[in-house]
C-alpha cells in the first residue's frame, strides 16, 4: 500500500457511531464501507462472541476524534496563543472514556457468563439481570464525565442540559430498582413488600442523613470552585490589560520624555496614543474590513499623524459616527474622498476639524468641516486640485455626490453622499 | 450676565480640576470643589451653586459615580443644574447621567470659552450637546425618515426639525451656527435641545433600550 500515509487515523469519530464508534472509524481508517464491517463485527459477535472482545478492546483503546481532521483533538492548551478563548473549555484535552469504559465492563461481564454458563456453573437469570440493571444505572450516571458529552454541555451556561439531567435521574432510579431487587433476592425469595418498602425508607433515611453532613463541606468545594474560577479571570483580564499598556502606554511615554524638546512630535505622539487606548478602552474592537465606523476611524488616524496645520501643529479631528455596515465598493470610495477631505481640511484649514459620517438605509453621508478662511470653490489654485477631481471625480464614479460649500466666516465644508447597494444603470450623476 | 454663575467643580484629580478652573472665563465663578460622591453631595448642599461641573466617574458614596451624585441632590433640582464632563466616550457614561437629569455632556478636550459658555448655556436653563452626544442620540434614535413624529409630546420618536438640529449638532455646528443654517433663531435651537434632551431622559422607546443593552446599559 502506497497510500499508508494519506490513510486517515484510527479514531472514532463522534458523528455516525452507533454505539462507540469503533466500527465507523475502523471503516474510515482501512477505507472500507461503515455496512460491512458492522456486519463482520456481528458475524464474529456471533462466532463465538469473538467480535464483542474486539469491538470493547478497540472502544477501550481508540481515542475519539475525527478520522479525517485530527488536529481539533490536540487539547487547546497546546495550541499556541489561543487568545480571547472561554476559560475552562482548554482544559477539555484530559479525557477518561468512562461511558465507553462502561459499556466495555457491561460487554465483558457478558462475555465472563458466557464462559461461566459454558464451564457449568449454574448461573439465576435474576443474578443478570439484577447486576445487569445496577451496572446500566451507573453507566448512564457516570456517562455524564464522557468528554464528547461535556464539551457538548460546557456550551450550556452551568453546564446542565436537560439530556444530562435525564440521564442522571434515569440512571440512580436504574441503579436504585437494581440494589432493591439485589437485596431483595438476597435476603429471599419471598419478601413482604411492606418489607422492601420499610428498607428504602431507611435507605434514604441513611442517604439523607449522609448528604447532610457532608452538604457544608460541598458547598464550600462548590464556592471554592466558583470563587477560583473569577480570580483566574479576573488575573486574565490584568494580564491582558497590563500587557497592552506595557506595549503601547509605557513605550509612548518613554518617548514624549525622550523627545520633550519637540513640542510638536510630543504632541502627536500623546494625541495618538490617547486615541489608541480609547478605541482600545470603549471601543469593542471590530474585526477589520467588517466595520466602516472603524475604517472611518483609521483613516483619521493615518491623517492625524501623518499631517500638520497650517501653524506646523498636529490636529485633532472630533470624530462622530452614527450607525455602521460593512464596507463595500462604494464604501472605498466613500473613504478615499473622506481622506483627501480630511487631508484639505487638515492642511489649509483651521482647527476644529470634524468629521460627521451617517449611516442610512439608502445611503452613507459624510461631512468634513474646518474653520479655516475657506476659499472660493470655482476658483480652485492649481494646488487645491485635489478637491474637484480626488473627492468629486472619485465619488461620482461611483454614483455618488460631493459637494464644497466654503467661506470666510464658516470654514469649508465637503459633503459626500453615496448610495448604498449602488445600481449600475443609475450613473447620471 | 452681568453676575458670574456660581459653579461647583466635581472631579477626582485635582489637576483635572485646576486646569478647568484656570480656563473658565469671569462669567463663571467657581464656589467649591469636590473630589468623591459624599463630599460632592455636601459641597453642593452647602453652596448651593447654579451649576456642578461634574465628571462621570468619581470614587466613594455607593460607588455609582456622578449618576449617584445627581440623584442625591435631587431636592436641588430646581435650583442647581448638572453639566456633565467627562474624558470618556462611552455610551453608557453619556446616557448614565443624561438619564437621571444632567442638562448636558461636553467632554474634557473642550476649550476654556466653550466651556464657559456651556456653563452659562446650562445655568440659563437650556441644554448643552456636545457632537457625540447629538452623535449618540442619532444612534439611539434612529436615522430613516420614515421614522418621524409629528407631534411635539411624542416622546419615543424626533420630530424632523430636531432631526435636522442634531445633524448639525453632530456636524460640529454651534447653537448659532445651526440657527443660520436652519434660518431660526437661537433661542429656537435651544428649545429643540431641550425637547430633544427631555426625550433622551423620558423614553421608553425600544430602540433606545435595546441600543442601551447592546452597550450593557439599564
Amino acid at each position: 500500500m502506497t497510500s499508508v500515509s494519506v490513510r486517515p487515523a484510527l479514531l472514532r469519530p463522534v458523528r455516525g457511531r452507533r454505539i462507540g464508534g469503533v466500527a465507523a472509524g475502523l471503516a474510515a481508517h482501512l477505507g472500507w464501507r461503515v455496512g460491512w464491517v458492522r456486519l463482520g463485527f456481528m458475524v464474529l459477535v456471533l462466532a463465538g462472541g469473538v467480535g464483542a472482545f474486539l469491538y470493547v478492546f478497540w472502544w477501550v483503546t481508540v481515542p475519539t476524534g475525527n478520522p479525517y481532521d485530527p488536529e481539533p483533538t490536540r487539547p487547546a492548551a497546546a495550541v499556541r496563543l489561543a487568545r480571547r478563548q472561554p476559560l475552562f473549555t482548554a482544559s477539555s484535552g484530559r479525557r477518561l472514556p468512562v461511558t465507553d469504559i462502561g459499556v466495555g465492563l457491561v460487554l465483558v461481564a457478558g462475555a465472563g457468563l458466557v464462559v461461566v454458563h459454558r464451564v457449568g456453573a449454574g448461573v439465576q437469570v435474576g443474578w443478570v439481570l439484577v447486576a445487569v440493571l445496577v451496572v446500566g444505572g451507573l453507566g448512564l450516571a457516570w456517562s455524564q464525565l464522557d468528554a464528547v458529552q461535556r464539551r457538548q454541555m460546557s456550551q450550556v451556561a452551568g453546564g446542565r442540559t436537560p439530556g444530562s439531567v435525564l440521564a442522571v435521574a434515569g440512571g440512580v432510579l436504574l441503579a436504585g430498582a437494581g440494589g432493591l431487587l439485589l437485596v431483595g433476592q438476597v435476603s429471599g425469595r419471598d419478601l413482604a413488600p411492606a418489607m422492601i418498602v420499610q428498607s428504602v425508607v431507611v435507605a434514604l433515611a441513611i442517604l439523607a442523613g449522609v448528604g447532610l453532613a457532608l452538604a457544608p463541606w460541598w458547598l464550600r468545594l462548590v464556592r471554592e470552585l466558583g470563587d477560583e474560577r473569577v480570580a483566574r479571570e479576573r488575573e486574565a483580564q490584568r494580564a491582558d490589560i497590563a500587557a497592552h499598556l506595557h506595549d503601547s502606554v509605557l513605550q509612548t511615554l518613554a518617548l514624549i520624555r525622550t523627545r520633550s524638546g519637540d513640542p510638536v512630535e510630543v504632541a502627536r505622539m500623546a494625541r495618538a496614543q490617547e486615541r489608541e487606548l480609547r478605541e482600545w478602552l470603549y471601543a469593542d474592537r471590530p474585526s477589520p474590513g467588517e466595520s466602516l465606523a472603524a475604517a472611518v476611524r483609521a483613516v483619521v488616524a493615518e491623517v492625524e499623524d501623518s499631517r500638520v496645520g497650517l501653524d506646523g501643529q498636529p490636529v485633532a479631528v472630533d470624530v462622530v459616527v452614527v450607525g455602521d455596515t460593512v464596507p463595500d465598493d462604494g464604501a472605498d470610495a466613500l473613504l478615499a474622498a473622506t481622506r483627501e477631505a480630511l487631508v484639505n481640511a487638515v492642511t489649509h484649514g483651521r482647527a476644529p476639524v470634524s468629521l460627521y459620517l451617517e449611516v442610512r438605509d439608502d445611503a452613507l453621508e459624510v461631512f468634513v468641516r474646518d474653520r479655516g478662511g475657506g476659499f472660493d470653490v470655482d476658483q480652485v489654485p492649481g494646488d487645491r486640485f485635489g478637491v474637484r477631481e480626488s473627492i468629486v471625480g472619485r465619488v461620482r464614479r461611483r454614483g455618488g455626490t460631493a459637494s464644497v460649500t466654503s467661506s470666510p466666516e464658516r470654514g469649508t465644508e465637503i459633503h459626500v453622499v453615496m448610495p448604498t447597494a449602488p445600481r449600475t444603470g443609475e450613473n447620471s450623476g | 450676565m452681568a453676575e458670574p454663575v456660581n459653579v461647583v467643580l466635581v472631579d477626582d484629580h485635582a489637576l483635572v480640576r485646576a486646569g478647568v478652573r484656570a480656563s473658565l472665563t469671569d462669567a463663571v465663578c467657581v464656589v467649591g470643589e469636590a473630589a468623591d460622591v459624599d463630599q460632592a453631595v455636601a459641597v453642593v448642599h452647602d453652596t448651593r451653586p447654579a451649576v456642578v461641573l461634574l465628571d462621570v466617574h468619581l470614587p466613594g458614596g455607593a460607588g455609582g459615580g456622578g449618576a449617584e451624585v445627581i440623584t442625591r441632590c435631587l431636592d436641588l433640582r430646581e435650583t442647581t443644574r448638572f453639566l456633565a464632563l467627562s474624558v470618556s466616550d462611552a455610551a453608557e457614561d453619556v446616557v448614565s447621567v443624561i438619564r437621571v437629569g444632567a442638562r448636558g455632556y461636553v467632554t474634557k478636550a473642550i476649550d476654556g470659552p466653550a466651556l464657559t459658555g456651556a456653563v452659562v448655556r446650562v445655568a440659563g436653563g437650556d441644554a448643552v450637546f456636545s457632537p457625540r452626544l447629538a452623535g449618540f442620540v442619532l444612534d439611539a434614535f434612529g436615522t430613516s425618515g420614515g421614522d418621524v413624529a409629528t407631534t411635539d409630546d411624542e416622546l419615543d420618536r424626533l420630530t424632523a426639525r430636531e432631526r435636522e438640529v442634531m445633524r448639525l449638532i453632530a456636524r460640529g455646528y454651534t447653537y448659532r451656527e445651526t440657527a443660520s443654517e436652519l434660518f431660526i433663531s437661537v433661542k429656537t435651537v435651544e428649545t429643540h435641545v431641550s425637547a430633544v434632551l427631555r426625550k433622551l431622559q423620558l423614553s421608553n422607546r425600544n430602540e433606545l433600550t435595546r441600543w442601551a443593552a447592546d452597550r450593557r446599559l439599564l
